[in-house]
C-alpha cells in the first residue's frame, strides 16, 4: 500500500499533472458557475480534451473539474441566486441571503473553507477505506459483480427524487437497452444496427454524456428563453471582507465537521451523491440547532451555509469509493468518469488497485491537491472568475454547442455523430419535459455491458439455473440489498398515495352526499 | 380523465419496449444458439419485459393531478428547432466546406439566431476564434482536419 501510494504521490506531483489539476479546477469554476451546468456536463466537455492525455492525467484533470464545477457551482448560488449545479441548491437558501447583507465575500470564504475540509476529511477516508475494500472486492466473482451492477443501478432508484422511482427505473431500462445497440461482443452478432455501418460499433460514450447533459441543458435553456434575460449584474466592490472571526470559526467548526463525515458517508452509498448529501446535512444542522439558530436558517446562518457545502463536497469524495473499487459509479458524475476511464482501456474495479496503483493512487491524491488548488488559486481569484458570468448569453450558448459538438467530432471523425446527438438531444429533451431523470440512463448505459458479461458468465457457468443469485452468501447479500433499494421506496410511493386517495376521499365525501341529494 | 405528463412518459416508453422487443426477437443467431444458457437475443428480451412492466406500473401510478399535465406554452421551439437545424448544417458543411469555414459559418449563425446582430460581434466572435480553433488543432496539436470536398473538387487543396 505505501508503494502505491508513493507511486501515486510521485505521478501527482508531477507538474504537468499539477498543471492538469489547476486547469481542471479553473475550468470547472467556470463551467459550474453557468447556471444549468453542473459537474456532469464540465466533465462531459473536458472529455475529448482528455483522451490525448495518458490515464492518471486525464481523470487527474477531471478529478478537479468535478471539485471546481461544485465550487463554481456555490458561487453562482451564493452571488446570483443561480446555483450551478443540483448539489448547491442548498448553499443558495443561507448563501444568497448573506449576499444580501452585503457579506458575499464571507460566504464564498465560508463556502471554499468548508469544501476544502469536507474534500480534505473525505480524501483521508478514502486514502484508508478504498484500499481496504479494494482488498476485500478481489474475492468477487462475476455472480457478485452481476449482483453489484444490479445494486447500483436499483440504488439510483431508491435516491431519486418523489415521485420519480419508476421513470429512474424506466431511464436505467433505457440506458440499459441503448448499450445493447451494436456487434455483441461475446457472439459477435449486430443487434438494432438496422444494417448501418455507423452502428456496428454502438453509440459512443461520449455522445450520449455530451447529448444528454451539456447538449441539452442548453437546449432547455434556450427553450425556457432564458438566453434572452440579461446578464447578472454583479458589484464586485460589495463583496466584503472575506475574513472570518474567530467566534464565527468555532462556531462553524463542528458543523463542518458533522457534515464532512455525514456527507462522505452518503456519498459512498451507489446512487446518493452529493446533492442528497447537502440536502441531509442541511436538514441534520437544522434539527440539531437551538431554536434562536434555527429561526436564523433560511436568513443567512453560517451554519446553514457550512453544512451543505462541506458535506457535498465530502460526498464528492464518497462517490470514488464505489467507482475506484467496485466498478460501480455512485453518481452521474462518477458514472462520466467510469466511462472515460473504460475509453482509456482501465477497468475500475478491485484490480484497479492492483494493476494500476498510479491510476488509483494519483487519482486520490490529486483530489487533495484539488482541495488545496480551490482555497489557494480559485479563493482569492473569484471576483475576477466571476465576471465571465457576465458574457452575454447569445454569445455563450453557441459556444457551448460547438465546443459539446466538436468534442466528440474530434474523437470519431463522422459527421454522422453529430446527426446523432441531435437525435439524442431531441429525445432527452422530449423526456426532461416529462421529468424524466438522465442520470440513471447514463448509469444504465455505462454499466450494461459489464452487466450483460457477469450475467453471461454467471449463468454459463451455473448451466442456465439463477441459482447463483442465493448460492454463494455475498451475492444473496447484495440482492438482498438490491431488492430492499428497489422496494423500500415503492413501498413508500405507495403508502403516500392511499394516505392521499384517503385525503382526497374525506375532502369528497360531502361532495358525494350533495350529488346524492341532487 | 386528467392526462398528466407521468402517463405520457409511461405510454411512449412503453410503446418504445414493445418495439425494441420486437426487434429483439429479429436478432438472428447461429445456429444452435438458442440451446445456450445466455445468447444475443437474452438480455434485449429481458430488458423489453422490464421496461414493459415499468411503463405499465407507471401508468397504474401515473399522477393524476392537473398540476403534472405537460404545458408547452411559453416554450421557444421554434429558435431549438433552428438551431438543431444549424447543428445538422454544420455536421453536413464540415464535409463540403472543412472545419474552419464552417466552424465560423456555424458560430455566427448561431449567434444571430440568439438575437445578436451586431455585424462588428458576429464577426469578431466567429471567425478569429474559428482561425485560432483551427490552429491549435492542426498546428500545435497536430490533428489532421479534412480542407472539404469543395476546396478538393474545385480549387485543389
Amino acid at each position: 500500500m505505501f508503494d502505491g501510494m508513493m507511486s501515486g504521490l510521485t505521478t501527482a506531483v508531477m507538474p504537468f499533472n499539477l498543471m492538469m489539476v489547476i486547469i481542471g479546477c479553473f475550468a470547472g469554476t467556470f463551467i459550474g458557475m453557468l447556471p444549468g451546468l453542473g459537474p456532469i456536463s464540465a466533465i462531459a466537455l473536458m472529455i475529448p480534451i482528455t483522451y490525448g492525455l495518458d490515464p492518471s492525467s486525464g481523470i487527474i484533470l477531471m478529478a478537479g473539474v468535478y471539485y471546481g464545477a461544485i465550487f463554481g457551482g456555490s458561487t453562482s448560488s451564493i452571488l446570483i441566486n443561480a446555483p450551478g449545479c443540483a448539489s448547491t441548491v442548498v448553499t443558495a437558501f443561507d448563501g444568497y441571503p448573506l449576499a444580501q447583507k452585503k457579506q458575499a465575500g464571507k460566504a464564498l470564504a465560508l463556502a471554499a473553507y468548508s469544501s476544502f475540509t469536507g474534500g480534505t476529511i473525505g480524501a483521508l477516508v478514502l486514502l484508508f477505506a478504498a484500499p481496504a475494500l479494494a482488498k476485500v472486492s478481489l474475492s468477487f466473482q462475476s455472480s457478485d459483480y452481476f449482483a453489484l451492477m444490479v445494486l447500483g443501478l436499483t440504488a439510483v432508484a431508491a435516491f431519486s427524487g418523489k415521485g420519480q422511482v419508476l421513470k429512474a427505473l424506466m431511464m436505467t431500462v433505457f440506458g440499459l437497452m441503448i448499450a445493447t445497440v451494436g456487434i455483441d461482443v461475446m457472439s459477435g452478432i449486430p443487434r438494432y444496427t438496422f444494417d448501418n455501418v455507423n452502428l456496428i460499433d454502438g453509440i459512443s460514450f461520449l455522445l450520449l454524456a455530451m447529448a444528454t447533459f451539456a447538449l441539452t441543458e442548453v437546449v432547455m435553456t434556450v427553450l425556457r428563453g432564458e438566453h434572452k434575460q440579461k446578464e447578472p449584474q454583479m458589484d464586485m466592490d460589495s463583496l466584503g471582507s472575506m475574513k472570518l472571526s474567530k467566534e464565527e470559526v468555532k462556531h462553524v467548526a463542528p458543523t463542518i465537521g458533522r457534515s464532512s463525515f455525514f456527507g462522505f458517508l452518503v456519498g459512498v452509498l451507489p446512487g446518493a451523491g452529493a446533492t442528497i448529501a447537502s440536502f441531509l446535512s442541511y436538514g441534520m444542522e437544522r434539527n440539531l440547532a437551538s431554536k434562536d439558530e434555527k429561526a436564523k436558517f433560511g436568513k443567512g446562518a453560517l451554519r446553514g451555509l457550512a453544512a451543505p457545502e462541506s458535506a457535498n463536497n465530502a460526498a464528492s469524495t464518497g462517490s470514488f469509493v464505489p467507482l475506484l473499487t467496485l466498478g460501480i459509479p455512485g453518481s452521474g458524475t462518477t458514472a462520466i468518469m467510469l466511462g472515460a476511464l473504460i475509453a482509456y482501456g482501465i477497468q475500475p474495479g478491485p484490480r484497479l488497485f492492483v494493476d494500476h496503483p498510479d491510476v488509483f493512487w494519483s487519482v486520490i491524491i490529486s483530489m487533495y491537491f484539488g482541495n488545496i488548488v480551490l482555497l489557494i488559486l480559485n479563493l482569492p481569484l473569484i471576483p475576477y472568475i466571476s465576471r465571465l458570468l457576465v458574457i452575454p448569453r447569445p454569445i455563450l450558448i453557441p459556444l457551448i454547442l460547438f465546443f459539446s459538438i466538436t468534442g466528440v467530432y474530434l474523437v470519431s471523425f463522422n459527421t454522422f455523430d453529430i446527426q446523432m446527438m441531435v437525435i439524442i438531444t431531441v429525445i432527452a429533451t422530449f423526456l426532461k419535459l416529462l421529468n424524466f431523470p438522465m442520470a440513471p440512463m447514463l448509469l444504465g448505459f455505462i454499466l450494461g455491458d459489464i452487466l450483460e458479461k457477469n450475467l453471461s458468465r454467471s449463468l454459463t457457468l451455473s448451466d442456465g439455473s439463477f441459482a447463483f443469485l442465493w448460492e454463494r452468501p455475498l451475492t444473496l447479500t447484495i440482492m438482498i440489498f438490491a431488492v430492499l433499494a428497489l422496494m423500500l421506496p415503492m413501498f413508500t410511493m405507495l403508502k403516500e398515495k392511499r394516505q392521499q386517495a384517503k385525503a382526497a376521499c374525506a375532502t369528497e365525501e360531502p361532495q358525494d352526499d350533495l350529488d346524492v341529494s341532487k | 380523465m386528467t392526462v398528466t405528463k407521468d402517463h405520457i412518459g409511461g405510454l411512449v416508453f412503453l410503446c418504445f419496449s414493445v418495439v425494441y422487443g420486437y426487434y429483439a426477437n429479429q436478432i438472428t443467431l447461429f445456429p444452435g444458439d438458442e440451446y445456450e444458457p445466455f445468447h444475443a437475443k437474452y438480455l434485449p428480451l429481458s430488458l423489453a419485459i422490464l421496461g414493459i412492466l415499468f411503463s405499465v406500473c407507471q401508468l397504474v401510478t401515473a399522477s393524476k393531478s392537473s398540476k403534472d399535465r405537460l404545458s408547452l406554452t411559453g416554450y421557444d421551439f421554434v429558435l431549438v428547432a433552428k438551431l438543431l437545424v444549424l447543428m445538422v448544417l454544420f455536421a453536413i458543411s464540415l464535409e463540403w466546406l472543412g472545419f474552419m469555414v464552417s466552424t465560423a459559418l456555424f458560430l455566427s449563425g448561431g449567434y444571430w439566431l440568439l438575437g445578436e446582430r451586431r455585424p462588428k460581434i458576429l464577426f469578431l466572435a466567429s471567425v478569429p476564434f474559428a482561425v485560432g480553433f483551427w490552429f491549435v488543432l492542426t498546428q500545435l496539436l497536430e490533428i489532421y482536419l479534412a480542407p472539404g470536398r469543395f476546396f478538393m473538387t474545385f480549387i485543389g487543396s
